[in-house]
């Protein structure tokens, strides 16, 4: 039998980091029917709404209490524990998670240090020149994709922020700003470019520091690529440029010394002009670990309460750890999946959307944050949104969370 | 809990209801004072101690996106100030790191520990007080509110411009409840806008520089004239345009002469109180400056006092953080905010050796010292930017100890400091009183908080004992008691509990119809929903605004 679909609006979609918040969710039998607005990518992320809603520990079904109870034995009895922040939670979710370890003494990351560790080491080095996304559609009117066509991993970020709607400062849209591609060996940017730039892979440092030197007023060097000196001169005479790349692996050639160097040319631009640089980022509140991470450890990633404080260990993150055999149990907080290390099976705990998916000594499957709890989530211009739950889920990853915490706040307790 | 409590044989510091270190007793029950108890009730021996209502920053930076963004970007000093998870009684305590942006747990219990119970962010850009409320709630102890972002709001500019001043009012009176805020915020009024178009410099209050009618004067009338209307608990709180520039005394002036009659908040003077520029060296502007404020009562202040030694400049100004970066060759991180505001932040350190920041040092006292009147300008450091909150014992000495005083004056650099006030010599000293005044009860007078910073029946028990010292830095340095809302949350100087904090928080009333053009500006410029905009309205009731205030 067959419902009329209940329509939830104003949705976000966290299927990646432009976190579009005017998708409306058709609901028919507690099942997502259809995700309006969304691209193709979002409705993938939402699909019909339904996960796993089981409870393991080795296997064996239990029930939430004698999970929490083993969790809590396991992970309090461990030498050194890894909390580790997946994607598809909500900051509430990452808040009790970090909450975890500073009790455990573990060390917590997420996924940003094993993806775009290189943008957050340079932006501590150097700092940076951001913006936010609704700076960007209102105001550049000069739009850099080095590198990227967003049309693949962020396939609304065009539509929705630059280069296509109007703004108030360029009224005409895609007619009001320049559009300058910056293909990066076989990295393309979009095809409608209005200026176009070749670089080999192993010349993009080296393009990226003539450009800089230029617009400081010396040469752009000995053999300068063709078009380097349009682009310098495009972006000298801009209003307000903004430089965006996909910081996330994948997409463009690796490179560790790309974020510090735009970088450095944004800050630069600063000069004489106003300028921005804008990595793109995935989905799945990655955004949000960063800034809980930041406000309650002050580091955004790889941090390690052994000593009873907070420690930044950028070198020594979830995957260098895992790998060196350095934990021994590890808490996964959030979706198992795309995870920087191999889970070993007999010593790992996972909270999270499908979790009892996962080979793991105990699993609780919770709802994804978005789909079927609500809370906050950071767009990749680290702007909150809220979260909406148009189905039900499971049960909520931030109470499973908080309830695991205070278990295992309570054993020390006893202890001391 | 403490349920009841009479603290007794303290010399009590209550100057909002005369009370001047008279011995006596207050009493405390269910998180209020109360005029008395019985006998039995359980007991704090304070003999020989002072008693004061608990300290309120009306000015300091945090929580909040900016905040954040400085805590990312000083990852290497923080690593020198880790902060172990006190042993509380009643919750789990949490680690933190501290440097000159602690982390949000770290803040709390540093407050807390100097006998601090209230605290204001001063800046918060609208579309992230979701992100401010999250961190406030990880901020234990204190109560704390904000204050948001409007000086350069593009919508606010277009009403005004347009003269649409009651579109304008009705929009901060949404913009306030939408938030969650406490009250309205300007930071360099239309500064940031023309710094986000490469205009770089305000050269007057009356200067467009293509903003259309919305000079700076004209936005600093609307929401003076707004928060009045609305009857805000606490008035405009102004960041004048041309901070730190030598000379920018003369566009402070202009900016409290535009206000005047109006009651009006202006925040960090010291910033704001140079001489000199186009040319001369610069100078201290701080005598014809309190000089204004001491003449005209609707003005109140807080001084944004420079320490010497490491601050973090964070601001909605991003122009000003361009030129310090620029000059001095530290990191720097600008973020332009949605049509909203900006946010600019450089690590910063006044050296004693450095001629500037000597010469901010000396303007900053001079305000203190030259100011009549202590309830209208008040203690800051605007936290972290011209020094972190835990230097304020520090800066309680140097404002009650004349000899300190003195001795410090000797060790800064003296290049620009020939002929003002302090170096001709400045004799006076703050008394207690007049530190219970700029700390706790002016504080509160003028952020229109009834129930706090004083001791009076019917106030929140916030208070703070302390043991006196022959040095007053200690002293207030490490209160032996401190309660927040009726629980000993500082135990013989030890942090012992973290009780649930309040937020505070304003939802004046508006008219609707303001909505209809909101929602098609948010439709043709905005990049979130309308409906997904608001916060969720804060847990506590909201303070009382208007009439009813
Ligand atoms: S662009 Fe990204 S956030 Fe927007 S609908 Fe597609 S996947 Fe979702
Ligand atoms: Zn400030």
């Amino acid at each position: 039998m067959s419902e009329m679909p209940g329509l939830v609006e104003h949705v976000t979609c966290l299927g990646c980091g432009c976190s579009c918040d005017d998708i409306v969710v058709a609901v028919r039998d507690g099942r997502i029917a259809e995700a309006r607005s969304a691209c193709p990518l979002g409705s993938a992320w939402f699909g019909d709404g339904s996960v796993p809603t089981d409870i393991r520990v080795r296997g064996a079904a239990v029930s939430i209490d004698a999970a929490l109870d083993a969790a809590a034995t396991m992970l309090d009895e461990a030498r050194r524990t890894l909390v580790f922040l997946s994607i598809d939670t909500s900051c509430e979710t990452q808040r009790a998670a970090v909450a975890v370890a500073d009790t455990l003494r573990a060390v917590v990351d997420g996924v940003s240090s094993s993806s775009v560790a290189s943008g957050i080491l340079a932006a501590q080095r150097r700092g940076r020149v951001g913006a936010t996304l609704g700076e960007i559609r209102n105001r550049a009117d000069c739009i850099v994709f080095w590198g990227t066509d967003p049309a693949a991993r962020y396939p609304r970020y065009a539509s929705r922020y630059a280069p296509e709607p109007a703004g108030l400062f360029v009224p005409d849209g895609r007619r009001s700003r320049t559009l300058v591609s910056v293909d990066v060996g076989d990295a393309r940017g979009p095809r409608d470019a209005d200026l176009r730039l070749g670089i080999p892979v192993d010349r993009e440092l080296g393009a990226i520091a003539a450009l800089r030197a230029s617009l400081a007023g010396r040469s752009l060097g000995e053999h300068p690529l063709a078009g380097l000196a349009d682009l310098s001169r495009t972006l000298a005479a801009a209003r307000y440029v903004a430089i965006i790349y996909d910081a996330e692996p994948g997409a463009l050639p690796p490179e560790p010394g790309r974020a510090e160097s735009l970088m450095a040319l944004g800050l630069e631009l600063n000069a004489t002009t106003r300028a921005c640089v804008m990595p793109l980022r995935a989905g799945g509140n990655r955004l949000g670990a960063e800034a809980v991470l930041t406000w309650q450890t002050g580091y955004p990633m790889s941090v390690d309460f052994s000593r009873g404080h907070p420690r930044y260990r950028p070198d020594e993150g979830a995957r260098a750890l895992v790998a060196a055999g350095a934990v021994d149990a590890v808490l996964v907080v959030g979706r198992p999946l795309g995870l920087p290390f191999a889970i070993d099976a007999a010593r790992t705990v996972v909270v999270g959307p499908a979790a009892t998916a996962a080979a793991c000594a105990i699993a609780i499957d919770t709802g994804v944050a978005g789909i079927h709890e609500g809370g906050t989530a950071f767009r990749m211009d680290d702007v909150p949104l809220p979260l909406r739950a148009p189905v039900p889920g499971p049960r909520v990853a931030a109470d499973v969370v908080r309830d695991l915490a205070q278990r295992i706040a309570a054993r020390r307790a006893r202890r001391s | 809990m403490t349920d009841r409590l009479r603290i007794t044989g303290g010399a009590v510091y209550d100057p909002a209801n005369g009370v001047d270190g008279d011995v006596r007793d207050v009493c405390i029950e269910n998180g209020r004072i109360v005029a008395s108890l019985p006998n039995d009730s359980p007991r704090l021996d304070a003999h020989g101690m002072v008693v004061m209502p608990g300290g309120i920053d009306i000015h300091a930076h945090i929580a909040g996106s900016s905040v954040n963004h400085a805590r990312r970007v000083l990852s290497d000093e923080r690593t020198a100030d880790p902060a172990a998870a006190p042993d509380l009684l009643d919750a789990v305590g949490r680690s933190g790191t501290g440097g000159t942006v602690p982390s949000t747990f770290t803040t709390g219990y540093r407050y807390a520990g100097l006998g601090y119970t209230t605290v204001f962010d001063a800046a918060v850009a609208p579309v992230s007080a979701r992100d401010t409320h999250a961190q406030l709630d990880d901020t234990p102890i204190i109560d704390a509110g904000f204050f948001v972002l409007m000086g350069n709001d593009a919508y606010l500019l277009q009403q005004i411009a347009a003269g649409e001043r009651d579109r304008a009012r009705d929009y901060a009176a949404w913009l306030l409840g939408a938030t969650g805020a406490y009250a309205i915020k300007l930071v360099n009024p239309g500064g940031v806008e023309l710094w986000k178009r490469n205009v770089r410099a305000v050269k007057s209050i009356d200067d467009a520089n293509g903003l259309s009618g919305a000079t700076p004067r004209a936005i600093m009338e609307t929401l003076a004239d707004a928060a009045n209307a609305l009857g805000l608990p606490h008035p405009v709180h102004i960041h004048c345009n041309n901070l730190g520039m030598p000379g920018n005394v003369a566009t402070t002036l202009d900016s409290m002469r535009a206000l005047s009659g109006r009651r009006a908040h202006f925040t960090h003077l010291q910033f704001h109180a140079y001489a000199g520029g186009a040319d001369k060296p610069w100078a201290s502007g701080a005598k014809e400056l309190i000089a204004y404020v001491n003449a005209h009562t609707e003005v109140t202040a807080d001084v944004g006092q420079v320490m010497l030694g490491h601050a973090t400049t964070v601001t909605a100004d991003g122009a000003v953080e361009y030129l310090l970066h620029a000059s001095s060759g530290r990191r720097w991180v600008n973020v332009d905010i949605e049509l909203e505001t900006g946010c600019g932040i450089v690590p910063y350190e006044y050296r004693d050796a450095a001629a500037v920041a000597s010469l901010q040092w000396v303007v900053g006292l001079e305000l203190f010292l030259l100011s009549d009147d202590p309830w209208r300008v008040v203690l800051s450091t605007d936290h972290p930017n011209g020094g972190v909150f835990t230097s304020y014992p520090e800066l309680i000495r140097l404002l009650m100890d004349k000899a300190y005083r003195d001795e410090r004056l000797k060790g800064v650099n003296q290049k620009l400091l020939a002929g003002t006030a302090l170096a001709d010599g400045l004799s006076r000293e703050y008394t207690l009183r007049e530190i219970a005044i700029i700390t706790r009860a002016g504080p509160a007078r003028q952020l229109g908080l009834t129930s706090k910073g004083h001791l009076a029946p019917g106030a929140d028990a916030d208070i703070t004992v302390y043991a006196r010292d022959v040095n007053v830095a200690t002293m207030f340095a490490m209160p032996r008691y401190v309660i927040k809302s009726g629980t000993l949350v500082v135990e013989e100087g030890q942090l012992r509990r973290a009780p649930a904090t309040h937020r505070l928080h304003v939802r004046p009333q508006y008219d609707a119809a303001v909505m209809r053009d909101v929602s098609s500006w948010f439709d043709r410029y905005g990049t979130i929903a309308l409906a997904n905009y608001p916060v969720a309205p804060p847990r506590d009731a909201p303070v009382p605004v208007g009439a009813s205030a």
